[in-house]
């Protein structure tokens, strides 16, 4: 792929182009499916495939294949589209130029690279069998997945950078019966070989077991613990769609001319840190090219910045904020998060609440109102809180309320901060908060 | 060791999509991709290989059979008695009014435009317009001697606008169908984009919805969705069989209200419609419910050897992905009875209509959906119009709490996401009225 930059840059530039972007990516999957107890599936998937982007007139065409005898019919494309488009738009900024990047840590795993699948059927035995360890339980299904890839990005601007990266994720559902029924997920996610695949299984077993026998609850406003898989949820789907320098240029975000106001608790801090080790967003680039960096959102309750690709950068006249991310080669980048970090001073949070309501996941945040920050969701492994104790389970919970908000009336954080995929978060207290039981 | 089955899939499929936002081209893309997948069943042990590679297919099938040895050698899983049934043959290149590639591109961003250009109403201050069109090649074989080849072709767009006053609220529709650009002579797009920007603009005057329990009217997007999302996932013999579906021991028994029968049928010209299924199946309609009693599963060959039932030919993959228990064009029979006559007799109620998704755990059978809008019901007719009305609860009490069943059948085109596959289905429902649902909203 490499040996055929120069011919792909000089196609594009014939055909009229006056900038090339070049996303390549090449990467192998395995991943081992469970069915209730047994490793249902082996699988192996290899992928390669290129993205490119041309810029005619500051309008940007995008185009992508995985094979590679129709790339000059793929660069003609994105000419053509930027061509098409350049009748609407000028506002373009350019690829990025700046070839200078940091250091990151922790982002491949030679021992993931090279993993073989007896491992990997390994970990996902282990899985089941902690998710059997626990009484009246018993797994439904779960998935292993293991992936080692690299990004290759090139542009005429003079940026060249390749960077490889490793992950490795298990996830499992588990059911308890004793007359009722419950059920319960867990999962983890790290990029590389340090997860306790049997604590994941025991995990989800063992949530599935304390939630069976729930109660019905009365509704009203109450204080409500929401714990990182909740709380990351409503976040991911609510929140983050606001803080889109996109959405924000189209009129589209609740958080249009509020930069510099108070959108959250005093002592609420909200980072996105494409550089933090480890992390699962992490890498030296954005799938633009643009250098990592660590973003301050929230400060103190107050909204600083909003998130920007190279496309809404020009349009402000600023740079990238390096948050321009692809679901793959087949798709043009967007502006996604990379390590989004909430930040509240830590207590012992479970034991000072006198009375509330303790939600460890949620189910439909996807249908919130990404435009008004509006959601609805059923909580799901809930618990009451009395006097500073976890007591019983709740059967049955509807919350629903805005977002902002949720924000301003968090009062509380545990020391319990995970990582929930690229949202990393305590469990949160939410002084005043309308439930339906 | 043997290789009791193997399967090949070929698959070329090539895409373009155009986004128009705020009235200006933000996107138009185009994917061209080649991939295959190989599949092999080893003593119950499932092995798969895709790759970006067609011409490596012996090596793929190597390594899926390696993959499946490995596998059953590690950790055996039960074997089970898979029905061989000997070669099927089907090839259906579709046939399309219009090839939406014969259109030029600069033609479709004019029409794009143009149904912009009907959102314009005062209180819109922003718009989007989504279309997307698509054309897949795809070629199975199986050691049974199946040989199998279809072309679909898929259009379709999307329509958003959003309204502003204090507070911002949103207007959403779609249309999707296996078909070409005839897409737009089907459905008006320009009528279609006033109504979501005037739906857009009467949310902002909307007020939230009052909780609790209430009977309730569902339109047919929303009980198209409830009855996909709450029953037709339980229904998938793949959940019956690891334990997480509320449908597991209710084979035969009463589960719903009389009123109901809901069947799947890939066979139907809507947006969830295929030839022949991954495993190469032909498919059939399969009826989950039939008055109110559970009828059937849906099948992959592997559930329907496991539970000694036919196959119905619901084994779907996205692109090359690993086939799973899906759901085609769902949909609820129609029934007798009119809109204006369930509202009739409401005294206090609520109309929920569209739906902004939703979500279900078919293991306990919890749901939790968002309508677009609704109405308060009062006396017998519809009074105030209310915004984030969410409807959750149990999917089995809803079922039996239906006390009418519309004459107004209507199908809308979704994807549908199941472990990270996405793929076209459909949803079809008439209106249908609950004695009593949770309804909420926001405060």
């Amino acid at each position: 792929m490499i040996s055929q930059i120069e011919s792909i840059v000089k196609c594009a530039e014939q055909a009229g182009a006056d900038e090339v972007e070049i996303f390549y990516v090449d990467g192998k999957v395995i991943s081992i499916d469970i069915e209730r107890d047994e490793i249902s599936l082996a699988e192996k998937s290899i992928i390669r495939g290129v993205g490119i982007r041309a810029s005619v007139d500051g309008a940007v065409g995008f185009s992508s294949t995985n094979d590679f005898t129709k790339v000059e019919e793929v660069i003609e494309h994105a000419v053509k589209y930027a061509t098409i488009k350049s009748q609407d738009v000028s506002d373009w900024g350019g690829f990025p130029s700046n070839g200078k990047y940091p250091k990151v840590d922790g982002v491949f795993d030679k021992k993931l690279h090279d993993i073989g699948l007896d491992s990997c059927i390994d970990y996902a035995v282990k899985m089941i069998d902690g998710a059997k360890s626990v009484e009246r339980a018993m797994p439904t299904s779960g998935n292993f997945v293991c992936s080692s890839s690299t990004r290759t990005i090139y542009n005429s601007n003079g940026i060249m950078v390749r960077e490889s990266g490793t992950i490795i994720e298990g996830s499992i559902d588990s059911v308890a019966r004793d007359g009722d029924i419950s059920t319960a997920s867990e999962f983890d996610i790290s990029r590389s070989l340090d997860i306790d695949f049997y604590q994941i299984g025991f995990n989800a077993s063992d949530l599935a077991n304390r939630s069976l026998n729930g109660i019905r609850i009365e509704s009203g406003e109450v204080p409500v613990l929401l714990r990182p898989t909740a709380f990351a949820e409503i976040i991911g789907h609510a929140l983050v769609p606001s803080l889109d320098a996109d959405n924000v240029q189209k009129g589209r975000s609740a958080l249009c001319g509020r930069l510099s106001t108070a959108i959250a608790s005093e002592e609420l801090d909200i980072i996105d840190n494409g550089l933090l080790a480890k992390g699962v967003g992490t890498a030296m680039m954005d799938d633009e090219g643009t250098p990592s960096q660590k973003i301050d959102i929230i400060v103190n309750g107050m909204l600083e910045t909003f998130l920007y690709d190279c496309y809404t950068a020009g349009k402000d006249a600023r740079k990238s904020t390096g948050n321009g991310v692809r679901r793959s080669y087949s798709s043009a980048p967007a502006v996604g998060i990379r390590n989004m970090t909430i930040q509240y001073p830590p207590t012992d949070i479970i034991s000072e609440t006198s009375h509330g309501i303790l939600i460890n996941s949620v189910i439909g945040a996807h249908t919130a109102n990404p435009v008004s920050g509006d959601f609805s969701v059923e909580a799901r492994n809930a618990f009451t809180i009395r006097d500073g104790s976890i007591c019983e389970p709740i059967k049955s919970l509807m919350l629903s309320g805005n977002v902002f908000e949720l924000l301003k009336n968090i009062d509380g954080a545990g020391f319990d901060v995970r990582a929930v995929g690229n949202i990393i978060t305590p469990t949160v207290r939410v002084s005043n908060q309308q439930v339906v039981g | 060791m043997d290789v009791e089955l193997h399967d090949i899939k070929v698959l070329e499929a090539s895409g373009t999509s155009i986004i128009l936002d705020n009235g200006a081209i933000e996107e138009i893309s185009a994917n061209f991709s080649k991939r295959a997948g190989v599949r092999v069943l080893v003593d119950g042990s499932w092995g798969f290989t895709s790759t970006d590679d067609i011409n490596a297919i012996d090596d793929a099938l190597r390594s899926a059979i390696g993959l499946a040895t490995q596998a059953h050698e590690k950790a055996p899983c039960t074997s089970f008695p898979i029905t061989l049934t000997g070669p099927t043959n089907i090839r259906h290149i579709s046939k399309v009014k219009k090839d939406p590639s014969d259109v030029p591109v600069e033609e479709k961003v004019q029409l794009l435009k143009d149904i912009e250009q009907q959102m314009k109403l005062p209180q819109i201050v922003s718009t989007n317009v989504y279309y997307s069109e698509s054309e897949v090649h795809m070629l199975y074989t199986n050691s049974e001697g199946s040989e199998c080849e279809s072309k679909l072709t898929r259009c379709g767009f999307g329509i958003t606008a959003v309204a502003k006053d204090e507070d911002l609220q949103m207007g959403f529709d779609s249309r999707f169908g296996v078909c070409g650009y005839e897409i737009f002579d089907r459905y008006d797009a320009l009528s279609l984009a006033n109504d979501v920007a005037t739906a857009a603009v009467q949310l902002l005057s909307a007020k939230a919805s009052p909780g609790g329990h209430l009977p309730v009217i569902l339109d047919p997007k929303l009980a198209g969705v409830f009855i996909h999302e709450a029953l037709g996932h339980a229904a998938e013999a793949d959940l019956v069989l690891e334990g997480s579906s509320i449908l597991k021991e209710e084979m035969g028994r009463q589960i719903a209200s009389e009123l109901i029968s809901v069947h799947d049928d890939p066979t139907l010209p809507e947006f969830g419609y295929y030839p022949f299924d991954d495993e190469g199946v032909s498919p059939t309609r399969t009826t989950i419910i039939r008055d109110g009693v559970l009828n059937h599963y849906l099948h992959s060959r592997e559930t329907a050897a496991r539970l000694g039932f036919p196959k119905s030919g619901n084994a779907r993959a996205q692109g090359c992905g690993i086939p799973i228990v899906r759901m085609s064009n769902t949909f609820i029979e129609e029934g007798d009875t009119s809109f204006d006559e369930m509202v009739e007799d409401i005294q206090y109620g609520i109309y929920l209509i569209g739906s902004r998704g939703g979500q279900t755990n078919p293991g306990e059978g919890v749901f939790q959906f968002n309508a677009e809008k609704g109405h308060l019901i009062e006396n017998g007719s519809l009074t105030m119009p209310l915004r984030n009305v969410s409807l959750s609860g149990n999917t089995l009490e809803i079922l039996k709490n239906v006390v009418a069943v519309g004459n107004d059948l209507k199908y809308h085109s979704g994807l549908c996401g199941k472990n990270g596959q996405l793929i076209p289905v459909s949803d079809g429902a008439p209106h249908i009225k609950i004695s009593s649902a949770m309804v909420g909203g926001s405060v």
